[in-house]
């Protein structure tokens, strides 16, 4: 595959493009990159982003919590070699008030939405219930998908312990509330005192009770009356975890997994890779971010350079005088180069497992190069950009 | 497409830099507290800085401990290559120094066990269906069941002292740590009474007593780990209360030219780019390597300065490993880097 068939699947026959991959190897990054290549490309594009580094999301123009989409001018783009209909929008998700809006939404009446809303529990516990951030991004995604006024939405999954958590998190929050636990806990016969617990002999019981004792009736009671207020909102959360589930392994979305050039990066994703096919899903394609690659078509010789390092000396001393002491010059520019190399080497060594695994499966991989300073302006992305689609044979 | 553009000077790590926040000093020595977290975003090497500070620990003749928290241990394999997992019931890597994955359902059971005082019905409630869903659910558990074995790991006697002079806890990465943190503090604050209250709360004495607790944070010399490193400061000063004395800056990239050739890349610049050296790279070639190296090296020194800035804690640099930590001795030689006092760098 090359660089516009990746973009023809990841970016331009999708609706939602899903930058995978473990935390600190820049999905950020790449998810504004593929941005920028889609809207290049004629479409009305959205960059979601979950945890921007300071001067990338100024640079997208979302330094604000606003949840709502800041657009890129039109004239910024054209310097980025946007033209026509496409457009660039960015935004930062607010997880919290994702969530909150959700209960608004789907709360029965305004009594249970209050109470869900003012409940202890809920406010410690809605940031931290399973799953419930990587809900919520995902959450956001279909509901800017369904309102229709971007083309695509990119999207980066937040940094997740269970990397597969925003898939899985919806169902796992359902069976929790549909669990004979939630039910008994929810259940008037337990409000009403002890005599109803009896009835039932169960794991679920005993569990109960093991909880009972271990944390005292007072906290039981407010996780009850949280889950109370919750349960009327189940049936509606249910649908819509399940268009959610639908939009993301449907035809419509595309995954991009985003790895770093490091060996255990690499181990983790083509763990990864397993489990998103374990889901149906199958990668548009593999960017390996932040690889030192060496800046030259021609391999380096360094082992039999030595023999050379007079002749680099003698240019030395023609081009800078003989202030510059050119035999230490032409040493140290040679333990430079190696230095380099043995970057290069070991990047080459790491990714060679991710590079195997796709061979004769005509899938697209690419390297992105490390640069040395940090990418965090437009231009740097549009850059980044350049790297994953343009064919340079540089790699 | 592959020339190296010069690096910019970093802007502010953090939005609004802390206020200046004075540091007692000078730090004690790393090993003198008997338990330390060390946390990190991911990537930053939190996982071998735990290691190299075990390795420390035994050399220095402690008996060590280092505990893990994910599944998928990488422990075992950096202190003795080839070594299997250690599991929950822990394996001992090296003379004094063992290690141990702390997994939540496995302490939950030991606790409750120990609580109820029937592990045998503790162990088969906890298997039912029921109450999985309910835990893979439920917020909050994982973190305080997890630090609660590791008081319980602190609290062991053996031979009239301490079973272990030094327990390096591998802690969950940055964005969850301020949570697996307070967790107990949680708990006291929620919880009126009972069991569970009590047990937080002897939990929340060990983790704010300087005495017996220090965080570790592991930073790289990058703008987001800088940044994440800078928050994390300031939320556990406000919400947690355990000791913090210093930042490990991980793979701080070291000064690449020698003496005297400070200006080699643009020296190397001046030459006819495409000039045939035999073996060696073309000019253009080498003066990218040479370029890139110096860039990195004055990037990871603004945001070394940074991390020390806006924490207005002292510094301990680790050096860049081309080849990471797997060749032997290299975790050795990282111990002991991790052992030097720590520098003021503002």
């Amino acid at each position: 595959m090359n660089g516009a068939e990746f973009a023809d699947a990841a970016l331009l026959r999708a609706r939602v493009a899903v930058c995978v991959g473990c935390g600190g190897v820049g999905k950020t990054t790449v998810a504004a990159a593929l941005g920028i290549e889609a809207a290049r490309r004629g479409r009305r594009t959205l960059v979601l982003t979950i945890d921007p580094a300071r001067r990338l999301a100024d640079a997208l123009g979302v330094d604000t919590l606003g949840n709502r989409p800041q657009a890129i001018p039109a004239e910024t783009l054209s310097q980025l070699g946007v033209a026509g209909r496409g457009t660039l929008s960015a935004m930062m998700l607010d997880m919290k008030r994702t969530f909150d809006d959700l209960v608004e939404r789907l709360a029965e009446s305004d009594e249970s939405r209050e109470r869900i809303l003012a409940n202890p529990i809920y406010q410690h516990a809605s940031a931290a219930l399973a799953g419930s951030v990587e809900y919520s991004a995902m959450e956001k995604v279909f509901e800017m998908s369904e309102r229709g006024e971007h083309d695509l939405i990119v999207v980066d999954t937040p940094p997740a312990q269970h990397a597969l958590d925003f898939l899985e998190a919806p169902q796992r929050l359902l069976e929790f509330l549909d669990s004979r636990i939630v039910q008994m806990l929810i259940h008037p016969a337990f409000a009403a005192g002890r005599v109803g617990f009896r009835l039932f002999q169960s794991g679920a019981r005993r569990a109960l009770q093991l909880m009972e004792r271990v944390s005292g009736m007072g906290f039981l009671e407010d996780v009850s009356e949280f889950l109370l207020a919750f349960e009327g909102m189940s049936a509606g959360f249910r649908e819509r975890a399940e268009q959610v589930r639908g939009l993301l392994l449907g035809p419509e979305a595309s995954f991009v997994l985003v790895a770093g050039p490091g060996r255990e990066s690499v181990r983790q994703a083509l763990d990864f890779r397993r489990r998103l096919e374990g889901f149906g899903v199958t990668l548009a394609g593999t960017l390996v971010n932040r690889v030192h690659l060496w800046p030259d078509a021609e391999p380096p010789r360094l082992d039999v350079a030595e023999a050379d390092l007079p002749r680099l000396a003698a240019a030395l001393a023609a081009a800078c005088g003989p202030a510059l002491e050119a035999e230490a010059a032409a040493r140290a520019a040679l333990e430079a180069a190696r230095g380099y190399a043995a970057l290069v080497e070991r990047d080459a060594r790491a990714t060679g497992a991710l590079r195997e695994a796709r061979r004769g499966q005509g899938r697209f991989f690419r390297e992105i190069p490390e640069l040395p300073g940090d990418v965090h302006d437009l231009p740097g992305l549009a850059s980044i950009a350049d790297a994953i689609f343009r064919e340079t044979g540089g790699a | 497409m592959l020339g190296f553009s010069p690096s910019r000077p970093p802007a502010s790590v953090s939005e609004a830099p802390l206020p200046p926040f004075r540091v007692e000093s000078p730090p004690r020595p790393l090993l003198e507290r008997r338990l330390v977290i060390v946390t990190g975003k991911g990537g930053t090497g939190k996982t071998t800085v735990a290691a190299a500070l075990a390795v420390a620990g035994a050399r220095a003749g402690l008996r060590v401990l280092v505990a893990e928290m994910s599944p998928d241990e990488q422990i075992p394999g950096l202190i003795a290559p080839g070594s299997p997992a250690s599991g929950y019931q822990g394996r001992t890597l090296r003379p004094r120094l063992g290690s141990m994955q702390i997994d939540p359902f496995e302490a939950l059971t030991e606790y409750l066990g120990l609580q109820i005082g029937t592990p045998g019905i503790v162990r088969r409630v906890l298997e039912t269906r029921a109450f999985r869903q309910l835990l893979n659910a439920a917020p909050g558990w994982r973190e305080l069941i997890t630090l609660g074995k590791v008081w319980h790991l602190e609290q062991m006697q053996a031979g009239g002292g301490p079973r272990y002079d030094l327990i390096v806890v591998d802690a969950p990465a940055t964005g969850h740590s301020v949570a697996f943190l307070s967790a107990p503090r949680v708990v006291v604050s929620a919880v009126r009474a009972g069991p569970l209250r009590r047990h937080s709360k002897l939990v929340e004495e060990m983790l704010e007593d300087p005495e017996r607790t220090l965080l570790l944070p592991v930073a790289l010399a990058e703008e987001l780990p800088a940044r994440e490193t800078a928050e994390l400061v300031a939320r556990v000063r406000a919400d947690v209360g355990i000791a913090i004395d210093r930042v490990v800056v991980n793979a701080v990239a070291p000064q690449p030219f020698p003496p005297g050739q400070g200006n080699l890349d643009r020296h190397l610049s001046a030459l006819p780019p495409d000039l045939d050296l035999g073996a060696l790279p073309r000019p253009r070639t080498l003066a990218a390597c040479a370029s890139f190296l110096r860039s990195r090296h004055e990037l990871n020194r603004g945001y070394v300065r940074q991390i020390g800035e806006a924490t207005g804690l002292p510094v301990v640099e680790l050096p860049y490993a081309a080849l990471g930590f797997e060749a032997s001795g290299s975790l050795e030689a990282l111990s002991e880097a991790l052992l030097a006092p720590p520098r003021e760098v503002t």
